[in-house]
C-alpha cells in the first residue's frame, strides 16, 4: 500500500488519466445498466406488480397476453379462488382535449380479485364503477390529471381518471386499470369472450381445456415483443465494456510495471520480497478502479438529478453495486499480467553478470 | 572468521561452442572489517562474482558460504531474507525508487525489515557524514548523480547488513566525492566491522582497500594485501 499510494501521489497526471478512463467506462456501464433496467421495467413492472406464478392463455396466442382470448366455458373450467384473477387486456389510445394522445394498455380487472385489491395508488382512489379508471403515474407527465375525463380509442364513452398507480407498465406502454366489464367493448370482441387470461398465485396451476395453456411468469415476460433482444443487446454492451475495462487496466498497469522493472530488479536484489511488489500492484489497481467508480457513481447521481423524467432509467442500488463489484474483480484480473512480469523480474538483467 | 567464502567457484554461460566461462575456479575469502576491491575490465566477470555472492545466481560448480551457510541450499524466500538482513547492495544506477523521496527510501526499508535497522540518530549521523542531511524531502530526479549515489549508499547501510556489495559505486562521483566514499567504506569496514566488497574500474579507491583483487577472463588474482 505504501509503495502504491506514494507512486500515485507522485505520478498524479498519469494516474489521473487512468482514473478518468475508468470513470468514463464505469459511468457508461452505470448509465447503460440503469437504462436497461428502466426499459425492462417499462416492459414488465405491471406484470411483476401482479405477483403471480402462472398464467392461463389461449393455446393459440403464442404466449402473448394481447393475443389471448378466453371464452366463458374456458374460464369456468378453471378453478377460480382468491389466488386467481381474471385479466382483460386491450391496446388503447387515450385522448383528452388539449393533451397529447397516449398509447396504453387497458387492463380490465374484477374488484373482488387480488389485482384490484393490491393496487398501490400514489394518488386518488380505486375505480368504483365502469366509468372510472386508474392510470400509471407516467400519465401525469403527459398532462393528465386526477378527475380528468378521457376517451379510449374511437369510443364516445368517457372514463374518469380517479387515481394514479406506480409501476404500471406493460410492453413499453402505461397501464390503465378499469373494470373487466368495460374490457370487451374496448377489445371489440364478441360477448362469448370474457377475459384475456387468468393469473394464479398458486405454485401449481394447469390449464383444464385443450385450447388453453398454462405458462410461468418468466415465459410470458420472455415472449414480450423485443424484450429478450433488448436485454441481450444491453447485456452484451455491458459485458463488452467490462472486457474493455479489463483490457485498459491490464494494458496501463502492464506498461507502468514494465517501466518500473529496473527499480523492481534493484528492490528484489535488496531482498524486498516479490509479494510486496505484487500487493502494491493489486492495491494500486483497486485504488484506481475505486476512485474511478466513486467518480462514476457521483456523475451517475448527477445524471439522475438532471435527466428528464420521461427517460426510461431506473437506478437499482443492489444491481449497480454488483456492477461496481464486477469492475473491481475485473481490475484485479487486470493485474495478473503485470504480476507475472513482477514475479519474473531478474536482478541480473540490471546488475549484469 | 570468514564472512564470505568461495571455494572452487566456476560460472559458465551457454553450452558447447557458445560456452563462456565468466568465473574460473575462484577461491576467495573475505573477513569482517575488510574493504576488498575487485578490479578488472568490462566483461572480466566482476558483476558475475558480485551476483554469485549476493545469491542472485548460482555458480556452475563450487560452493559459496556466507557466515558459514552454504547459500546455494537456500530457498527463494531464504535468499530474499539473506539479502534483506545480511547484504546491502549498492548499484551503478536505479538504486532508488523514483517516486519516493530520500526519507521515504528509508521508510520503505523500515516497512520491510522492521528490526535491526539504524536508529534515527544513527541515520542522521550517517546522512550528515554523507553530506545529504538536507535533501531528505527531495526525490531522486531532483538530486545530482553524486547525491543519488550517496543516498543509495546510506540506503544500503540503513538495514545494518554485515556485508556491503557495491557495483561501481563511484561511477557518477567527482574526485572529492570518490575520496569521501572511499573513506566512508574504509570507516564502515574498520569501525563497524562490515565486509565491504567493491567491484570497480575506479583505481582511486585502491588506497582505501585492505585487499585488491584483479579479475581477468574470470580468473581472480590477489594484487594487494595490506
Amino acid at each position: 500500500m505504501f509503495l502504491a499510494f506514494k507512486e500515485i501521489k507522485h505520478e498524479k497526471l498519469r494516474y489521473a488519466l487512468i482514473t478518468a478512463m475508468i470513470l468514463m467506462i464505469s459511468y457508461l456501464i452505470f448509465i447503460l445498466t440503469s437504462l436497461a433496467l428502466g426499459l425492462a421495467n417499462e416492459n414488465t413492472s405491471g406484470i411483476y406488480s401482479w405477483n403471480f406464478k402462472h398464467i392461463i392463455l389461449n393455446a393459440d396466442a403464442n404466449t402473448s397476453l394481447s393475443q389471448s382470448l378466453l371464452t366463458a366455458n374456458q374460464i369456468s373450467a378453471q378453478k377460480i379462488t382468491n389466488k386467481e384473477a381474471l385479466i382483460g387486456q386491450a391496446s388503447v389510445v387515450v385522448k383528452k382535449a388539449a393533451s397529447s394522445n397516449v398509447d396504453a394498455n387497458f387492463v380490465g380487472i374484477k374488484s373482488n380479485q387480488f389485482i384490484y385489491k393490491d393496487l398501490q395508488l400514489s394518488l386518488g382512489h380505486l375505480p368504483k364503477n365502469d366509468q372510472q379508471i386508474v392510470v400509471d403515474s407516467s400519465f401525469r407527465n403527459s398532462g393528465y390529471h386526477l378527475n380528468d375525463w378521457v376517451t379510449l380509442n374511437s369510443n364516445t364513452k368517457k372514463y374518469q381518471i380517479v387515481g394514479f398507480v406506480k409501476n404500471a407498465q406493460y410492453n413499453m406502454s402505461p397501464i390503465i386499470y378499469g373494470r373487466l366489464t368495460a374490457w370487451s367493448s374496448l377489445k371489440n370482441v364478441s360477448p362469448t369472450f370474457k377475459a384475456s387470461a387468468i393469473i394464479s398465485r398458486k405454485n401449481y396451476y394447469t390449464a383444464k381445456t385443450k385450447k388453453t395453456a398454462s405458462y410461468s411468469t418468466n415465459s410470458l415476460i420472455q415472449k414480450l415483443p423485443g424484450y429478450s433482444a433488448q436485454n441481450t443487446t444491453f447485456s452484451l454492451m455491458i459485458a463488452f465494456l467490462l472486457i474493455i475495462s479489463l483490457i485498459i487496466v491490464t494494458v496501463f498497469l502492464y506498461i507502468i510495471t514494465i517501466q518500473k522493472i529496473p527499480n523492481y530488479a534493484v528492490l528484489r536484489a535488496q531482498g524486498i520480497p516479490a509479494s510486496i511488489l505484487v500487493k502494491s500492484t493489486i492495491s494500486q489497481a483497486i485504488s484506481l478502479v475505486g476512485a474511478g467508480l466513486t467518480l462514476g457513481i457521483f456523475f451517475t447521481w448527477i445524471t439522475t438529478v438532471f435527466i428528464p423524467k420521461s427517460a426510461p432509467m431506473s437506478f437499482n442500488i443492489p444491481l449497480l453495486s454488483l456492477v461496481a463489484l464486477s469492475l473491481i474483480v475485473t481490475s484485479i484480473l487486470g493485474t495478473l499480467l503485470p504480476i507475472k512480469a513482477i514475479l519474473h523480474v531478474d536482478p541480473i538483467t540490471i546488475i549484469g553478470g | 572468521m570468514a564472512t564470505i567464502k568461495l571455494t572452487n567457484v566456476t560460472k559458465e554461460f551457454g553450452s558447447n561452442l557458445s560456452k563462456v566461462t565468466a568465473l574460473k575456479d575462484v577461491n576467495f575469502i573475505a573477513e569482517s572489517g575488510q574493504l576488498i576491491l575487485i578490479v578488472g575490465p568490462s566483461g572480466s566477470g566482476k558483476s558475475t562474482f558480485l551476483t554469485i555472492i549476493g545469491n542472485l545466481q548460482k555458480p556452475s560448480s563450487g560452493t559459496v558460504e556466507i557466515n558459514n551457510t552454504d547459500i546455494q541450499t537456500l530457498s527463494k524466500k531464504q535468499s530474499d531474507a539473506l539479502r534483506l538482513n545480511q547484504i546491502g547492495f549498492i548499484l551503478q544506477s536505479y538504486n532508488l525508487v523514483p517516486y519516493l523521496n530520500v526519507y521515504e527510501q528509508f521508510t520503505l526499508a523500515n516497512k520491510v525489515k522492521k528490526t535491526g535497522n539504524l536508529s534515527h540518530t544513527e541515520l542522521n549521523a550517517l546522512l550528515t557524514q554523507l553530506n545529504i542531511e538536507n535533501i531528505q524531502h527531495k526525490y531522486p530526479s531532483e538530486l545530482s548523480g553524486g547525491q543519488n549515489q550517496r543516498v543509495a549508499i546510506a540506503r544500503a547501510l540503513y538495514t545494518n547488513p554485515t556485508i556491503i556489495l557495491a557495483d561501481e559505486p563511484t561511477a557518477s562521483l567527482d574526485s572529492v566525492n570518490v575520496s569521501e566514499v572511499g573513506q566512508l567504506f574504509h570507516s564502515i569496514s574498520q569501525n563497524k566491522h562490515k565486509t565491504v566488497i567493491v567491484v570497480t574500474h575506479d583505481l582511486r579507491l585502491k588506497k582505501y582497500a585492505d585487499k585488491v583483487y584483479n579479475i581477468t577472463d574470470g580468473i581472480l588474482t590477489l594484487e594487494k594485501n595490506v
